[in-house]
């Protein structure tokens, strides 16, 4: 009798062991800081094939054209994580910087006819030096302050924008950007501009997920957990969050001028208030101090407003109902907290079988 | 110099929008002063307020002063029902989810406001006709009046509230010392309750006033929230005398602003007003009970 329990529960446990294991190629684990360096995982080669063989497999145009938007929004939230989710300080700002990657791209290649990749690196450029310069006074700002000043900037990007028409075009904006080219390829189909965005997003992966792991990477965290201790260790506390606020703004830099060259179009409606809500949201849905769960967060959330557009008027008062109810319910991100779910589920499964046996 | 001689009648509007930004900054500080919670909600109890009564009086047919009060009452409700579904199961979150959540709720008021009333401006006819008087060349509409006088008993009412009455120093305590307003015996949760309704209150009658004098849409909520809390943070936060003098200074000196740059950055001198304070005194010009603790 003992021994049939016995066995029995070796194939249980191998049983829902290897669900967990399953779970885990998939599902990124989000208590992993503390490895020192990275090494490329089964799971970063499974997300890798998945990303090149969807749009081969799924030949849908719209679908395209959304996993487009919703790497480029990937790219927004990744860099806003490193400094939201890592540095733990908050920015309702962010969508400015995505506009100054936009406006930087669109002046540079309709004016002064520069090739697109080079207008690439330089919005990056010009939204991480606008980020120094307006990181550096008010990052001493903790809290709703923080949120607040940066809001501002924003207010202000935009306000300086609309008015200086001579540059950004005004209300209207810049049309008729030209399409990213590298070498003679045009990126002018929805599938070509997938295969850029989501490219662009896997380094930009490869490199956060080296930078956290690196010397200033541990210390976003240990700024994130207590200024105070941070500084007490030895670490300059104002440097490292001009680092993660300069890094984040690069990021949405290069999202903007990848923006800007896909819809071939930078119009201030785009980069206002709710732009950097959205962000934040991404985040905040995806997991704190995670890095894929931003990215999820991202398609998630591009994917819903989406399919909720077909509300025509009803689609904004549901979209924020539906947020509130995910703040609520999912305070620590919807990965984190299914994780947990899931594997509980799992291991009561096992609990559950073991107890039947065991009762009787 | 042509310029100049606009001078006094821009002082005269920025002092009436000044009132404005105060009665709304005043919400912000009720709501501050009983949880350190920020409601971005806040400029859409001014919107709602407006619009209310302009649905109140135009489609129900109510009187001037019925429509005012039930209005009022509408949106205390609504400041009651955002406390209980939003802020109360978020009691225990972090500040980016809060934060979240208000900008959540104020998407949702102002959409749905959209939806119910139309996206339309809408503004109200002034309180005693469009006639204005003239004193020293400058022409002053009794509106103007009307919102100075509103702010002053706002402000006369919320100090009496909070200074002199129990249940004010009760609100004040379950800010300032949260595990001793625990400990003696006062319950949190139904403090930020009524400040919610407070301030939704406030808000509501700063709505039915500014109505009269500009044009209120479904989203000009936001920026109206936004300069009243600037204005709030100009004056010392925390503080109602701080949300008052930042409001008038905030709306002098914006009004001001038309007379020497295009009006078209109007909009941004707040904003700079704000990273400018907040920069070299975040404490505001009054000072502040709360920018030093921790959480700020």
């Amino acid at each position: 009798m003992v021994d049939q329990v016995q066995k029995e529960f070796r194939k249980r446990d191998l049983l829902y062991s290897g669900a967990l294991w399953l779970l885990s190629l998939i599902l990124p684990d989000p208590q992993l800081h503390y490895r020192r360096e990275y090494r490329i995982r089964k799971r970063d080669l499974f997300y890798l094939s998945v990303l090149l063989l969807l749009p081969l497999i799924w030949k849908d145009v719209h679908f395209h054209h959304l996993m487009v938007l919703a790497g480029i929004h990937g790219i927004l939230a990744l860099g806003l994580t490193l400094f939201l989710g890592y540095a733990g300080q908050i920015s309702l700002g962010h969508a400015a910087f995505f506009g100054i990657g936009s406006y930087t791209t669109a002046i540079l290649t309709t004016r002064y006819a520069i090739p697109s990749f080079f207008a690439f690196w330089a919005s990056g450029l010009a939204a991480s030096f606008f980020a120094y310069l307006i990181g550096k006074p008010i990052l001493k700002l903790k809290g709703y302050f923080l949120a607040l000043a940066t809001l501002g900037f924003g207010e202000i990007f935009l306000v300086m924008v609309r008015e200086s028409p001579g540059l950004t075009g005004g209300v209207i904006g810049i049309f008729n950007i030209p399409f990213f080219s590298l070498a003679g390829l045009v990126f002018d189909t929805y599938l070509k501009q997938y295969y850029l965005v989501w490219g662009v997003l896997s380094g930009l992966v490869l490199f956060s997920k080296n930078l956290v792991r690196s010397r200033i990477g541990r210390a976003f965290l240990a700024v994130a957990s207590s200024e105070d201790g941070a500084s007490a260790v030895g670490i300059d506390v104002g440097r490292v969050k001009l680092a993660a606020f300069v890094i984040g703004a690069s990021f949405a830099g290069l999202a903007g001028s990848l923006f800007a060259s896909v819809m071939s179009i930078a119009n201030p409606e785009t980069f206002s208030l709710n732009l950097s809500v959205l962000i934040v949201m991404m985040v905040i849905l995806g997991g704190m101090g995670n890095l894929y769960g931003p990215i999820a967060g991202a398609i998630f959330l591009t994917c819903l407003i989406d399919g909720l557009s077909r509300y025509q008027a009803y689609s904004l008062p549901i979209y924020g109902v539906i947020l509130i109810l995910l703040l609520i319910f999912f305070p620590d991100g919807i990965g984190t907290r299914l994780r947990v779910r899931v594997i509980y589920l799992i291991s009561y499964w096992g609990r559950k079988k073991r107890r039947e046996k065991v009762e009787i | 110099m042509e310029t100049w001689s606009y001078i006094p009648q821009l002082l005269i509007s920025g002092i009436t929008f000044g009132a404005i930004y105060a009665l709304v900054g005043l919400g912000f500080v009720t709501i501050a002063r009983a949880s350190q919670i920020i409601n971005f909600a806040q400029g859409d109890f001014v919107m709602l307020g407006g619009m209310m009564t302009f649905f109140l009086l135009k489609g129900a047919g109510l009187s001037y002063p019925l429509a005012g009060i039930f209005a009022v009452a509408i949106v205390i409700l609504i400041g009651f029902l955002l406390h209980l579904l939003v802020i109360y199961p978020l009691r225990k979150a972090s500040l980016p989810i809060l934060l979240m959540a208000t900008l959540g709720a104020s998407l949702f008021l102002s959409s749905t406001s959209a939806l119910l009333f139309g996206t339309l401006p809408k503004s109200l006819p002034p309180f005693l006709g469009r006639s204005s008087f003239e004193m020293g060349g400058v022409s002053i509409s009794p509106q103007s009046l009307f919102v100075l006088g509103a702010t002053f008993l706002v402000l006369l009412s919320l100090y009496f509230l909070s200074h002199r009455t129990f249940l004010g120093k009760a609100m004040e305590a379950s800010s300032t010392d949260p595990l001793g307003a625990d400990l003696s015996g006062i319950s949190r949760n139904l403090m930020i309750f009524l400040a919610f309704g407070v301030s939704a209150g406030v808000g509501s009658i700063a709505g039915i006033f500014i109505t009269p004098v500009f044009y209120v849409n479904y989203y000009s909520g936001t920026l109206i929230g936004l300069k009243g809390f600037i204005a709030a943070v100009l004056g010392g936060w925390g503080k109602h005398g701080g949300a008052i003098l930042g409001g008038f200074v905030l709306g002098v000196v914006e009004s001001l602003s038309v007379a020497f740059i295009p009006s078209g950055y109007k909009d941004g001198v707040a904003f700079v007003i704000l990273l400018l304070i907040l920069h070299f005194r975040p404490k505001g010009i009054l000072g502040s009970p709360f920018i030093d603790s921790r959480r700020w």
